[in-house]
């Protein structure tokens, strides 16, 4: 995987010309291309299929009517994932309350931690109890998570993703992990037993 | 990447925690991904025609004129009106039917037929997010609040809508799944207008002695659109609608619980 973000080859860039002039096939030849990864990711930080699917579709919507404002010298996704969360992220300030009174919900009656026997750890078990160990961090430890690890950008892309500095991606991914290791052994300490210090 | 995450542990301790980590991640079961593609395509190529003529509300108020006239017209003819076209009023709420008007015995049928499937509403879409003491302030009726069941308490959310008149939406949600609305019970104060189309399965019933509405399907809300606010048919919860006035005020519960339930729920209002 490439640590530098590539720019919209020339394909891309010919389609997101013709979207910029309204075509709407232009712009669906598009979305086909980079839809798993922006519905990925607001399925990562809603936990919802059909509230990920909405956020997606308007995510690709916002991103439609600001494409004039895309630097074709930047790598698309990263922009378009940019867009999702902060589309997620407003999305949670506008109805804070509902989102605090889940929130409050949740923490009151935590999934229950399974942890994984040697023969029942299959990697999807592992995987969903990883999610709902990240899912405890704030959303900027999540963030930083899921666009490095779960979805794989590279640090440049990550950093193009999150509006940072690609040295910021390291420094913050350090406490992000250093925080999601301290709730694994404080609430899932089945899960890689024999990697907790 | 070879970054050192755990200062007091060793270098290969931590490469191996984070090789299971993006292991881990990288097995993740996400749900399939829907296609999105071609659903933008269609909200964009709607919008363009929605941009071509009128704004949505303009447009809902002329498609209500053009209903009410057409009823109107068939309404002119007996025949017609006895055969084609009835609609309820009850409150502010006008419900138009393509059946006869129904009897006041219930069909067995209805209770357990299944709602036709409507688009259900996210809370995060709705206008008018407020709070109940807000809301209090806002409109010149007092906010009633079920007493049944014991354990709804307060309502999770509330919002206050404007449908000609004031409107106040109060939504409890389920505890085992807080992202799906349990019971919504929605206030209709004076000069507010509810045009109910596709009402499905209607049966007449009673509320602390009153005719009431037992039906299903939409209803108009006002839902945020960007940073617009317009007006979509949609139900807030899988389930059935209780309509009942009391005074100048409409109620609407909106609930998947039983009609003997449903208005237990509406007769604890205090």
């Amino acid at each position: 995987m490439s640590e530098h973000p590539q720019p919209a080859d020339h394909k891309q860039q010919t389609l997101i010309s013709q979207a910029r002039q309204g075509d709407a096939a232009a712009w669906e030849t598009l979305v086909g291309q980079h839809q798993e990864a922006v519905f990925r990711l607001a399925y990562l930080l809603l936990g919802d299929a059909d509230e990920a699917k909405d956020a997606a579709q308007e995510a690709f919507i916002r991103a439609f009517r600001a494409l004039h404002q895309f630097d074709t010298t930047r790598p698309m996704r990263p922009w378009l994932l940019r867009i999702t969360t902060n589309l997620v992220y407003n999305r949670r300030r506008a109805v804070g309350r509902y989102l605090a009174a889940i929130q409050r919900l949740v923490r009151l009656t935590p999934e229950p931690v399974m942890a994984p026997t040697p023969e029942a750890s299959l990697p999807s078990e592992e995987s969903a109890l990883l999610w709902q160990a990240v899912r405890r961090l704030n959303p900027a430890d999540q963030e930083i998570i899921y666009l490095r690890y779960f979805l794989e950008l590279s640090v440049a892309e990550t950093a193009e993703a999150a509006n940072i500095a690609p040295g910021t991606v390291k420094s913050r991914l350090s406490r992000a992990l250093g925080r999601l290791r301290q709730v694994i052994a404080r609430e899932f300490p089945g899960l890689w037993k024999e990697h907790v210090a | 990447m070879s970054e050192r995450f755990f200062g007091r542990t060793g270098g290969n301790h931590n490469e191996a925690w984070e090789a299971r980590l993006r292991d881990a991640a990288r097995a993740f079961p996400y749900p399939p991904t829907p296609d999105i593609a071609s659903v933008v395509r269609a909200q964009l190529a709607e919008e363009a025609g929605r941009k071509a003529g009128l704004p949505v509300s303009r447009r809902l108020v002329w498609a209500a004129l053009i209903v009410l006239l057409l009823l109107g017209g068939l309404l002119a003819v007996p025949q017609v009106r006895a055969a084609l076209v009835e609609y309820l009023q009850i409150g502010a709420i006008r419900i138009f039917l393509v059946e006869p008007t129904p009897t006041s015995t219930p069909l067995p049928s209805t209770a357990t037929a299944q709602p036709t499937p409507t688009p259900i509403a996210s809370l995060l879409d709705l206008a008018g997010e407020t709070t109940l003491a807000e809301a209090s302030q806002q409109v010149d009726f007092p906010i009633r609040l079920p007493t049944y069941p014991a354990d709804l308490g307060q309502p999770d959310a509330v919002f206050a809508q404007e449908l000609g008149g004031p409107v106040v939406v109060l939504v409890w949600l389920d505890e085992a799944d807080p992202s799906r609305v349990r019971l919504s019970l929605h206030q209709l104060g004076p000069g507010t207008f509810g045009d109910k189309g596709d009402p499905g399965r209607v049966e007449e019933t009673v509320v602390n002695g009153r005719r009431a509405i037992w039906a299903e399907g939409p209803y108009v809300l006002q839902f945020r659109r960007g940073n617009q606010v317009d007006y979509d048919l949609r139900r807030l919860v899988e389930g059935r609608v209780l309509i009942w006035t009391e005074g100048e005020i409409t109620y609407r519960l909106e609930t998947d619980l039983s009609l003997a339930e449903a208005v237990r729920v509406a007769e604890s209002l205090r």
